[in-house]
């Protein structure tokens, strides 16, 4: 592992920010740390940026032990939500300041920003001040000047989420891009699971400061591992497994050992097939119609199926169906009810 | 480029973490040093030598003889007597032209502003000498009218200290109007409320903690206020002048003690719930309020209007007399215009003047590098420490200035000590002045540092960025606007003041506030008045170059949400 974080804790007063977290970022990977507000998944990325102390625990980097080293020392990159550009200096400034600070020689910081700035696609923009740009143009400068001195591990804390949505796609692709070419190993904190889905090699998921998986976006979307990945990243059927006993047998072949109440089956809204029939135990109550695919709603004897269709089928709402589910596209989560 | 270290990447070398404790150590610890120094020892020293006897010995002696003399509670009841009187007048006036000015709409409120700004420029005397120029046995009504009028005395003492307060509560009072949320008002629009019916339900409620804040405030600037006392008070004796009296008159240094502590009861409890007053004001205020607009209303607007004109003229008038009859041969017989008042040679001419403008410039300096430093000593502090010094920082606005002027003498005139080398110098009185007015210099610094965003701080840390090149490079420039105003506060009021340092000078080494009053106690009123305007010259400019520098920042701000 290029960083490792061993063991982490971090406390305020009784509350767990991080409970004994531990995770870890390749060389040249992508990492997004995906969770609802208040998972530790900032707590954390401050703590290995050296801005924050833990209570416990290691973060190393190549082996070397990072905790009694601050912040400045530490040679990462990093990329605020707030852009956070220096006011009083111009774009230029603020892209060199790493550089400046290094003791890197005026001609050479000169000729790094141009070449960042075109990086950036921002090439005219080297005079002006902060606010002279709208916020995603100031994100990018803010990217530029992280990445400008190279960095051993560049941290994006939610970089995209004070921007509007047309612009958030096209800077997503952009880091992308830019990590892609540049290999820089890469921690991105972030709350939207479409945003981790297309941006990163591997998800860490977490909830209430733990790590609840981690994995590569299909594992997370297509085999999860806990209720809470299972509905935190995107819409989810959950089916008891008594019910599965009895109406869906072929899906308990995949199914861990353990208690009725231990798992429960999650199917994803495209993984359903529904067929009108009359003697079906299910009915339809709500279609609505989203452009490119439909969604029923249905319920069934042991409650309420949302399934999402391609195309158009038929089907009206109050006929009576059945559903199938091929056993492969079931994955059994700990259902956090034991 | 490749994510393995090259050499531009290197970790800087780990000297600097030790840097970083020193630097806070450093920022922290000098000015702490100061005001322990400075403020807080020789405060304990006023203490301690009002329970020092006559004979040595330690005890309640003192007090007992001052509270069973006449004279202590005569001056006392007549500073609190004063205190209300002034106190009920100004809130009231002041509520009027606040009001006036946020809530009313019509033209020339710049005449106001400009008006109510006046008082600050001067020392709090020249409302004194103006009400004499005007109202005095040789004024102008009494030579128009005949009417034997004595402004002498209680009547006078309130006049000029209405005059001089009241901007003070027209400020704290405005402040309050300016935050309440135009959309309560349309919400109550909507729902029947009459103008009236507004006012009384959400204007006033509102203004409630304003309005006590301002009234403490008045009241403290009365009972401590020195200059006025001095030059109009004639017999009426309040506890200020009580103080000087035994300490000048009488070099009793104990009884002044006493009587000193004694005047720091009421102004210690009166700041702190002043202070309570303030935050209970400030946490009903809505972050994204949207402001009052007035529209003009006749019924409410003109008479509005005319009040307000009316009491700033007033204002206005007592301190431009002073400037007139600066320039007139002889108040007020001879109306012809000479400059021969300004050829002061008593009270050592000019030169106390320039030893002013130098103490002022030193107290500004000096203040804003020590303001700056604590500043930036105290954010990095651990909390417990961050609390101790905030707590004494704020402390220096609740000593009223006799007090700290008593002390200084008690402290730095007492060969106990290496600190007697100060004693007469004007180092001592420009550190005073810093130490006089520490808190508001400290309060606005609190406030321009805590607009610096902590995320700007980590980027350039993360950047690598020691704790020196973020105070430079990144708190530096949001704090500057900060700076400056504290720069000049601390120049104005150093020019000004006259309770504090009234004690510390010497025939050698004094100051202008102190030389207007020896000449109006010579009888030379005149050229008290011309001294007077000099020092409304300087001040006034200096009001206006801090104006200029803001104009020039705002203009090429690169700072959009800064000022």
């Amino acid at each position: 592992m290029y960083l490792n974080v061993q063991n982490l804790t971090k406390t305020y007063g009784n509350f767990y920010a991080l409970d004994n977290v531990s995770i870890g970022v390749e060389s040249h990977e992508f990492v997004c740390l995906l969770g609802p507000s208040g998972c530790g998944k900032t707590t954390l990325l401050r703590i290995i940026a050296g801005l924050t102390q833990s209570n416990g625990g290691e973060v190393r980097l190549l082996g070397e032990n990072l905790v009694n080293l601050p912040a400045r020392q530490r040679g990462f990159g990093i990329v605020f939500q707030s852009y956070s550009l220096f006011p009083n200096m111009t774009v230029a400034e603020n892209i060199g300041y790493g550089l400046k600070i290094r003791g890197v020689l005026k001609a050479d910081i000169q000729a790094r920003i141009t070449s960042l700035l075109g990086t950036i696609k921002l090439p005219d923009v080297a005079e002006r001040y902060p606010w002279q740009l709208s916020g995603g143009q100031q994100q990018r400068v803010a990217l530029a000047r992280a990445i400008a001195v190279d960095p051993r591990l560049l941290l994006l804390d939610e970089p995209l989420s004070a921007l509007d949505a047309k612009v958030r796609g096209e800077l997503r692709t952009e880091i992308r891009d830019l990590q892609r070419s540049l290999g820089i190993p890469t921690l991105m904190v972030t709350h939207d699971q479409e945003e981790a889905l297309t941006l990163a090699d591997r998800i860490i998921c977490m909830n209430h400061g733990r790590v609840e998986q981690s994995g590569t976006p299909e594992d997370l979307y297509l085999r999860p591992t806990t209720r809470f990945v299972a509905d935190f990243m995107g819409v989810s059927n959950l089916i008891e497994t008594r019910y599965v006993r009895e109406c869906l047998p072929a899906l308990l072949e995949n199914r861990p050992a353990g208690e009725d109440d231990a798992y429960i089956a999650c199917i994803r809204p495209e993984q359903i097939t529904i067929i009108a029939d009359e003697n079906g135990k299910a009915t339809v109550r709500a279609i609505s119609f989203l452009g490119n695919l439909n969604r029923f709603e249905v319920t069934y004897p042991a409650g309420r199926l949302i399934v999402e269709t391609h195309g158009h089928i038929n089907v009206s709402e109050g006929q009576r169906v059945r559903f199938e589910i091929r056993p492969e596209d079931c994955s059994w989560v700990v259902s956090g009810a034991v | 480029m490749s994510a393995e270290p090259s050499a531009i990447t290197t970790p800087l070398s780990n000297k600097h973490f030790d840097v970083d404790r020193a630097f806070v150590m450093i920022s922290l610890t000098i000015p702490v040093i100061g005001l322990l120094l400075f403020f807080v020892y020789p405060l304990a020293i006023v203490f301690l030598r009002s329970i020092t006897e006559a004979d040595g010995g330690l005890g309640l002696g003192n007090y007992a003889h001052v509270l069973a003399s006449k004279g202590f509670w005569r001056a006392t009841g007549h500073s609190l007597h004063m205190g209300l009187a002034t106190t009920a007048i100004s809130i009231g006036l002041g509520f009027v032209i606040a009001h006036a000015l946020h809530r009313c709409a019509f033209r020339g409120k710049v005449l106001i502003r400009a008006a109510i700004a006046l008082p600050l420029l001067a020392p709090s005397l020249v409302q004194g000498l103006g009400l004499i120029f005007l109202l005095g046995r040789n004024g102008l009504v009494n030579k128009w009218f005949d009417l034997g009028l004595d402004i002498y005395g209680f009547w006078g003492l309130l006049i000029a200290n209405i005059f001089y307060a009241l901007p003070q509560a027209v400020m704290i009072i405005g402040a309050t109007l300016t935050l309440s949320d135009a959309r309560t008002y349309e919400a109550a629009e909507v729902m029947g409320a009459r103008p009236i019916r507004q006012f009384l339900d959400i204007t006033l409620p509102n203004a409630k903690f304003g309005v006590l804040s301002a009234a403490f405030v008045v009241f403290t600037v009365t009972i401590t206020d020195f200059g006025n006392a001095a030059v109009i008070g004639g017999d009426y004796s309040v506890l200020a002048t009580e103080i000087y009296s035994q300490v000048i008159g009488q070099m009793n240094f104990n009884m002044g003690a006493v009587v000193g502590i004694m005047l720091l009861l009421p102004t210690v409890a009166s700041y702190y719930i002043e202070r309570l007053a303030q935050k209970r004001q400030f946490g009903s205020h809505a972050e994204n309020a949207v402001p009052f607009v007035p529209t003009f209303t006749p019924a409410r607007d003109l008479p509005m209007a005319a009040a307000s004109f009316l009491i700033a003229a007033l204002i206005a008038i007592v301190i431009v007399v002073v400037v007139y009859a600066s320039f007139v041969k002889l108040w007020p017989y001879n109306f012809g215009m000479t400059v021969k008042h300004y050829d002061i040679t008593l009270a050592g001419g000019y030169a106390p003047l320039w030893t002013t403008i130098y103490i002022s410039l030193a107290a500004a300096i000096g203040g804003t590098v020590m303001l700056f430093l604590l500043g930036l000593g105290i954010r990095k502090a651990p909390d417990a420490i961050a609390k101790a010094v905030y707590f004494f920082s704020v402390m220096p606005a609740a000593v009223p200035g006799m007090v700290i002027g008593l002390a200084y003498v008690l402290t730095f005139n007492s060969t106990a000590t290496p600190l007697y080398l100060l004693y007469g110098t004007a180092t001592l009185l420009a550190v005073c002045n810093f130490y006089h007015y520490h808190t508001q210099g400290f309060l606005t610094a609190m406030t321009g540092f805590r607009q610096v965003p902590s995320a700007l701080e980590e980027a350039a840390s993360c950047l690598g960025s020691s704790m020196t090149r973020i105070a430079i490079d990144v708190v530096a420039p949001y704090v500057t606007p900060m700076l400056i105003s504290i720069f000049f506060f601390l120049f104005m009021r150093s020019m000004v003041t006259l309770s504090a340092v009234i004690f510390l000078t010497t025939p050698k080494m004094t100051v202008a506030s102190v030389t207007i009053m020896r000449l109006d106690d010579a009888g030379l009123t005149s050229q008290a008045a011309a001294y007077s305007t000099c020092i409304m010259l300087i001040v006034g400019a200096a009001l206006m170059m801090m104006k200029y520098v803001f104009y020039r920042m705002d203009k090429r701000s690169t700072l959009g949400t800064v000022v």
